[in-house]
């Protein structure tokens, strides 16, 4: 038992004796080597996905929105569950790198590049939604405040669809530098390990002439932790941001003050169970069993477990302010037409998905059992993506004049710009696992001077020397 | 010759130097563009280069993506005199269909009529329009109307018509006439000139007859007037007379005789004096649910066979001396009950009107009216109406000689027996057997497929005219654009026919100008549209002398089927003679809410028997609706349920005016929609009849989609309809609005007080506002239809009415209260509120919704780009989105989605120029017609004095009968809007869904209901609670 430098709390957070060579092997290798088959048959699913979602979206924009089922009193349907249901997934992304770098929680090195991978992938299919869902996509140009030849013709400052706009474009860019910093140190390796020549100029262009130097390392960190303070407040305001979209509102379901934490909570919700998702298939794939260890699992789960209880008490708050504020029209949108009528069904998929199975991650044993972490990470997503869909349509087709009400199905390319978006996620994800480092190795190194095996092995003359001589050491040192 | 010299200026007089250079110099910078050597050796050429690659790249472009197709815009060479474009010009005509008559005044721009109001010149109908007076500028524009004079070689198919010239038609017909009786058979004619040439026709061929034939019969009215008091006459009613009106399925707000004139009539009964409340009481007696009946202050339902049994009772309790059967539903005895005690403390105030073409229930009716002192009071027998004056008999009887060969020659005008005759295949059989078949129907209908030749008439709009639809009272039709096809008015063809030298034109205008004294006299009858008695003439009675108990001993007393069948018709479609009209198709039915069908309608209970999905969640989301096969008179049909609260148990009723015949022949919008209902009805031996006393319904085991624009047929009780009782009202006025006195609570001023931004919206100048009155609005429908023709509302057709992405930016929405079989109704016109704190205003992006400084929420449709994010953010739903491509106004090519031929070049004549059409992907909605506004502000403005108030009318507004719609500046401390705001109506006036502070600029007026009290504390209690419960979906 060594009891001075290994906490019996806390496990390693990188398993097996692994050296830095061990690492940049294991990590880089795949990327020098031929992907395998597997890697092509989902790769060519992929693009047959992205292709339908191309071909649904021509559709809409030729023959115009009204080939989605959306009508005068749903205005927006499946397209702004997508966006916002995709937007909420790219929070983990963020929220790993910026919030727990600054929190110097040493288990998001073996996640955060694939998780910020994920948060720009699904930031950029989220994107898709507002824009194609627009009438006139020709005119989108109409959104971004330039100076124009059409008199003093701004944009609508009080639109929060304005400010969504501000909102995604900052943290997609932000995230996109936050990633592309991280992985300038890992091009290089790649570069300097290269045997051919063509990898040799491509990666030699991505990694920007890293030379590793300290000069280097010591702006790379700065610049991480520059991009980590601005990135925190974005984790918060994205999704607040997107909620205000409906909080400001005044339709009843959607015009409500605990918007913003309750969307904020949900977006880090699904994220994390979508990184879930994501990493046990690619540990498991590319063997990173070692980097991506159960205590990674474990630690996700509990954060889904507290968020998505955050969640539940955010639907009941609702629950009870629809009761209590005494407005009869939310009163009759919550009770009436959202927990019962015809689009009921959705309110309950959405609590047993997301407050309801959730609560087996109180317990350890399901919180390290993959198969149950998988299943959990399936079935979140799914309940967040109801929680959009109840939050969206259930206010929106009965809401003040009952001579408006009115019903709500997906026409064949609402689900095919759905899935094309799928299309878009998984074939830029294959691109980056065949491309990219999925790890980030530099990170991973950094640990291991504190973590794992080897750290350990060098420890082992220390711990065995008694301890007079251990203290004496110390006060020495 | 001495050479002057011409300068420009001094530098050039004296010729200076400078000016020397300059001349020599005119063009000093060489252009750059040229392939010089100076040009390849420059130092800077890659500038240049870029310059080139520039502009040709910029060029290429342009000439390669911007292909603009060319429209050629001809200008005229001399201005007509009296067309000036941009400015309207006017003409009083008159709107007449079947002898529905209404005096209107058409616009015309640039020469093409695109709107129809009413004529206020006219006291007969005081400027009141109904929906297909509105409609009828487009049937001017029907693309499936006949375009030349032919010969019918194939009969059925329209590509067998073989062109003719009038000369060479002429001679055809006129052999073809030569020697033969020929018969006329016409619809309602009242036109007196018309009447004259065709009696002089029919002189000229001896033996020869007119035939009337009404598609929807009133002979049992006329025959009945005959038995009761010697005239085979309409008389004039006069319901603005009448404190009680007893209704027997007479459904005059809607379809009976005419409308327009009966609803400005009602209306002016229905008006509340704040001061002094009262009204007029209207009982309803029907079998299904008519639109008059949904407005009726008590309704009560029974069996089509029963009516002679009510109408009987009814006589019997006011001291008629007859023995009347008795009737077993406690409900409909207490109701009968009810009339007649209100008509008996009503004495000559009092008008009892029936739908019933069966000529004894007619003469009870009358027997009422004469109990009820009716005559000379409401019912006026001095002047008389010439609405409808067919007699079925004879046209029975033509069908019989057809069939027998006695008929030598048949020209039809206006009449479609092959559709409408209720034994159409003996018409069709008897017109085989005609030697000489003529029409002169404006499209090839079903009876114009069988004729030989075949002379188009005009539209009314291309017409000359005169109209004497009660007698004394006439209007005049004048063209207001050439015709549009080689048509040939019918008066025209007959005059040939004649051999009678005259144009028609001539002939009208020299038999007035002969009976007015002089040419000014004519122009002025012209220009006013109408000539009436200078002073109306003393409304007169008549002696009842008709043999009650003879007709009472005659009604039949057979009992019904299990099931009874009645036919009516819908308030847009009517009889169907104008269904090819896109607009009316696609108006919903002021009680369905269903557009582009017919359907069997049934009560809940007779679904939940039929299996059917029956009222409720799993009803309304689904627009299939199972289709039924119905039988009866032993004939049948195959059309889709539609549940409607408030038609009798017992009682399937259909609308007749579908089932037209191929598109192609018919047009789009009418062909082959529906089912024809006609050949259910039948023919008792005098009159039709509309019902059968015996019909199945069963499952066809087949699902059929309705377009129906509201599914949810309750209010919830949400305030957002107030309502209260005449009697409740006079005890305490201030009840009905004892929500918004709440309100107060909240400060004097908590209007402009509850918002941050407190000063956004002060209307210093012009504050437009509206007031909807819902007791006065019926629910026509005219309004939509109205604002349609002025905004240029796109029509999308039925598969996107289920989709709900119809466009109409003034909808009516109709809901229905208390017992599912019993319900009562509400009408409420629906636009955009123009809020002043409007929440679709801040929620664009790009600002393209935005308030005006006269309180107008308007929108710049081509800064939209479509996120509907306003549509979702409005309480209301009023905004309207163009889903798909309605009228071709995107540059996307063959997306276009058009039902109905509402794109066609010749269809398009019909769009307002001042108002834009709107490109797919953009949002619209009611603009409060702001180009009538503006037109009003400048001719203000031209004439140098502030705008009065009622010099801008909004469409809706000026289409209403019943004046529901009052608009203006509120303001102007004169103007009718701020007095009713701010003295007139205080205790009524209400907003919709004030408390969520929108700060709406249309209030709406409560309705009253005038009915008794007690029902209502019976409302109350524990099972009307259960059946409420049960209406609510």
């Amino acid at each position: 038992m060594h009891l001075k430098y290994e906490s019996t709390l806390r496990e390693p957070l990188v398993d097996g004796v692994k050296d830095y060579h061990q690492v940049t092997e294991d990590i880089i290798a795949p990327i020098e080597a031929k992907p395998g088959k597997l890697w092509y048959v989902g790769f060519a699913i992929s693009i047959v996905l992205l292709l339908f979602g191309v071909f649904s979206v021509t559709w809409e924009v030729y023959y115009g929105t009204g080939v989605w089922n959306l009508n005068k009193t749903i205005g927006w349907g499946w397209d702004i569950t997508n966006f916002v249901w995709w937007v909420g997934i790219g929070h983990a992304g963020t929220l790993i790198s910026a919030i727990l770098m600054l929190f110097r929680q040493g288990w998001r090195t073996g996640v955060n590049r694939a998780a910020e991978a994920m948060t720009i992938f699904a930031v950029m299919c989220a994107g898709q939604f507002p824009i194609f869902h627009m009438g006139r996509v020709w005119m989108a140009f109409f959104v971004l405040p330039y100076p124009n030849t059409r008199g003093p013709l701004w944009v609508n400052f009080n639109s929060p669809l304005l400010w969504d706009v501000f909102a995604i474009s900052t943290y997609f860019t932000v995230s996109l530098l936050f990633w592309y910093s991280g992985l300038i140190p890992d091009f290089a390796t790649v570069r300097d390990r290269a045997k051919t020549k063509l990898r040799k100029l491509l990666y030699g262009v991505a990694s920007f002439g890293w030379t590793g130097s300290t000069k280097h390392w010591q702006r790379h960190e700065a610049l991480s932790l520059v991009l980590a303070g601005l990135s925190t407040p974005l984790v918060l305001s994205v999704h607040t941001i997107v909620s205000f979209d409906f909080a400001t509102s005044v339709i009843p379901g959607w015009h409500t003050t605990i918007f913003p934490p309750y969307f904020v909570a949900g977006a880090i919700f699904s994220g994390f169970a979508m990184v879930q998702t994501l990493l046990i298939i690619c540990r498991k794939i590319m063997g990173l069993e070692d980097y991506i260890t159960m205590g990674h699992i474990e630690a996700m789960n509990k954060v889904i477990v507290l968020t998505g209880s955050i969640v539940g008490v955010a639907y009941l708050t609702e629950l009870f302010m629809a009761w209590y504020g005494g407005n009869p029209y939310e009163f009759d949108t919550f009770y009436k037409f959202r927990a019962a009528g015809p689009l009921g069904w959705s309110y309950w998929i959405m609590m047993s998905c997301n407050v309801i199975s959730p609560q087996v991650f109180w317990f350890r044993k399901m919180r390290r059992n993959i198969a149950v972490t998988f299943v959990m990470s399936i079935i979140v997503n799914i309940g967040m993506w109801f929680e959009r869909f109840v939050i969206i349509c259930t206010s929106l087709y009965r809401d003040y004049l009952p001579s408006s009400w009115s019903y709500y199905r997906p026409s064949w390319p609402e689900l095919g710009f759905y899935i094309g978006t799928f299309g878009l996620f998984f074939t830029c994800f294959f691109l980056f696992s065949k491309y990219f480092p999925v790890i980030a190795v530099a990170e991973i190194k950094s640990i291991l001077k504190v973590s794992g095996e080897s750290y350990k092995n060098k420890m082992v003359a220390l711990e065995e020397s008694s301890i007079e001589k251990f203290e004496h050491d110390a006060h020495h040192h | 010759m001495e050479q002057k010299k011409y300068w420009k200026g001094l530098e050039e007089l004296h010729n200076t130097a400078s000016h020397q250079e300059a001349v020599a110099n005119e063009f000093r910078d060489e252009l750059p563009f040229e392939e010089s050597e100076s040009l390849l050796n420059a130092t800077t050429p890659r500038r240049d280069f870029l310059k080139y690659l520039g502009f040709t790249t910029a060029a290429a472009t342009i000439a390669a993506s911007c292909e603009i197709p060319v429209k050629k815009a001809i200008p005229y060479v001399n201005k007509p005199e009296d067309i000036t474009p941009g400015v309207p010009n006017l003409y009083a005509s008159t709107y007449v269909q079947d002898g529905e008559f209404v005096p209107v005044v058409v616009k015309t721009r640039e020469g093409r009529p695109i709107k129809i109001e009413g004529n206020d010149l006219s006291t007969v109908t005081g400027g009141s329009t109904t929906a297909r007076v509105q409609g009828s500028v487009l049937g001017l524009y029907d693309v499936a109307r006949l375009r030349f004079p032919a010969i019918n070689s194939k009969p059925g198919n329209k590509d067998g018509l073989q062109e003719q010239g009038f000369a060479e038609i002429d001679k055809a017909i006129l052999a073809a006439l030569a020697g033969k009786t020929a018969v006329l058979l016409t619809s309602t004619i009242t036109s007196p000139s018309t009447k004259k040439v065709i009696g002089e026709f029919l002189a000229k061929y001896p033996g020869s007859r007119h035939v009337t034939y009404d598609t929807v019969s009133y002979a049992g009215m006329i025959l009945a007037n005959e038995a009761s008091y010697g005239k085979r006459a309409l008389p004039s009613y006069h319901f603005e007379n009448a404190k009680v009106v007893v209704n027997f399925g007479a459904d005059f707000l809607g379809t009976w005789l005419n409308p327009a004139e009966f609803t400005k009539q009602f209306g002016e009964t229905r008006k509340i004096n704040q001061a002094k409340p009262e009204m007029s009481k209207h009982f309803a007696f029907e079998s299904t649910m008519s639109l008059t009946g949904a407005n009726a202050d008590e309704r009560y339902t029974h069996r089509p066979s029963e009516l002679g049994a009510v109408v009987l009772n009814l006589y019997a309790a006011l001291g008629g001396a007859v023995s009347a059967p008795a009737i077993s539903d406690a409900r409909l005895k207490e109701g009968i009950a009810k009339a007649a005690k209100a008509i008996k403390e009503n004495q000559g105030k009092t008008l009892v009107v029936a739908g019933s073409n069966d000529v004894n229930i007619q003469i009870i009716v009358n027997a009422i009216n004469n109990l009820a002192g009716a005559n000379g009071t409401t019912i006026d027998w001095n002047t008389t109406a010439n609405y409808r004056q067919g007699i079925d008999s004879d046209m029975v009887k033509l069908v019989e000689d057809m069939n027998a060969g006695t008929v030598g020659a048949l020209l039809v005008y206006g009449a479609n027996p092959v559709y409408d005759y209720f034994d159409a295949a003996k018409f069709k059989a008897g017109l085989a057997k005609v030697a000489t078949t003529i029409s002169f129907n404006d499209r090839y209908d079903e009876t114009t497929e069988l004729v030989k030749y075949i002379v188009p008439a005009h539209h009314y709009l291309e017409s000359w005219g005169d109209v004497e639809a009660k007698s004394g009272y006439y209007s005049f039709i004048q063209p207001t654009i050439a015709p549009l096809f080689k048509t040939r008015a019918f008066e025209q063809s007959l005059l040939t026919w004649t051999s009678n030298p005259t144009v028609w034109e001539d002939y009208l205008k020299s038999a007035w100008i002969a009976k007015l004294g002089s040419q000014e006299a004519w122009d002025k009858a012209l220009q006013d549209g109408v000539i009436e008695p200078a002073t109306a003439p003393a409304l007169g009675g008549a002696t009842f002398s008709g043999n009650v108990a003879d007709a009472a001993a005659k009604i039949p007393t057979k009992k019904g089927g299990e099931l009874e069948l009645v036919l009516y018709e819908k308030v847009a479609i009517g009889n169907g003679k104008e269904a090819n009209n896109p607009w009316l198709q696609e108006m919903p039915d002021p009680i369905t809410r269903s557009t582009w069908d017919n359907y069997a309608l049934i009560s809940n209970t007779l679904a939940k028997k039929l299996n059917s999905r029956v009222l409720g969640d799993d009803y309304e989301i689904h627009a299939e609706k199972k289709v039924l096969k119905i039988k009866a008179n032993g004939k049948e049909v195959e059309l889709p349920l539609l549940i409607l609260p408030g038609i009798h148990k017992e009682v399937i009723a259909i609308a007749v005016g579908y089932g037209r015949g191929k598109k192609e022949n018919i047009g789009k919008a009418a062909g082959e929609v529906g089912q024809n209902a006609y050949p259910f009805v039948s023919f008792n031996g005098t009159t039709f009849d509309y019902f059968s006393t015996s019909a199945t319904a069963e499952d066809a085991g087949k699902m059929y989609p309705i377009g129906l624009t509201q599914t949810h047929n309750s209010y919830e009780g949400r305030p957002i309809v107030k309502e209260t009782t005449l009697e409740e009202f006079i005890k305490n006025p201030k009840e009905v609005n004892a929500d918004r006195e709440a309100l107060e609570h909240y400060g004097k001023d908590f209007r402009r007080d509850a918002t941050l931004y407190r000063d956004q919206h002060t209307n210093l100048g012009i504050k437009w506002g509206m007031s909807i009155d819902l007791n006065t609005c019926f629910g026509c429908g005219a309004c939509t239809i109205a604002c349609q023709a002025e905004n240029n509302v796109s029509v999308v057709g039925k598969e996107q009415v289920v989709l709900a992405h119809e466009m109409h930016w003034l909808r009516i929405d109709r809901y229905f209260s208390g017992d599912e079989n019993n319900p009562e109704v509400v009408f409420q016109p629906m636009l955009c509120q123009h809020c002043d704190n409007a929440p679709c205003e801040n929620v664009c992006p790009v600002a393209a919704t935005n308030h005006s400084s006269e309180g107008i929420n308007q929108m710049a449709y081509n800064r939209c780009i479509g996120t509907r994010y306003c549509a979702n953010n409005c309480p209301y739903k009023v905004r309207r989105f163009n889903w798909r491509d309605w009228n071709g106004a995107d540059s996307f090519e063959g997306n276009l989605h058009d039902t109905g031929d509402m794109n066609d070049d010749l269809t398009r004549m019909v769009l307002n120029p001042d108002v834009v059409v709107r490109a797919r992907g953009t949002m619209e909605k009611c603009s409060f017609c702001v180009q009538r506004l503006q037109d009003a502000k400048l001719a203000a403005k031209k004439a140098g004095h502030p705008m009065k108030d009622g010099a801008a009318k909004t469409a809706c507004q000026q289409a209403c009968s019943a004046d529901a719609i009052v608009f203006g500046n509120v303001n102007d401390k004169d103007s009718a809007i701020y007095k009713l705001r701010n003295e007139l109506q205080t205790d009524r006036l209400y907003y919709v869904l004030e408390e969520t502070h929108v700060l709406p600029s249309i209030n709406y007026l409560a309705k009253i209901r005038n009915k008794d009290a007690a029902p209502k504390a019976e409302a109350h209690g524990h099972g009307a609670e259960a059946h409420k419960e049960a209406a609510h979906h």
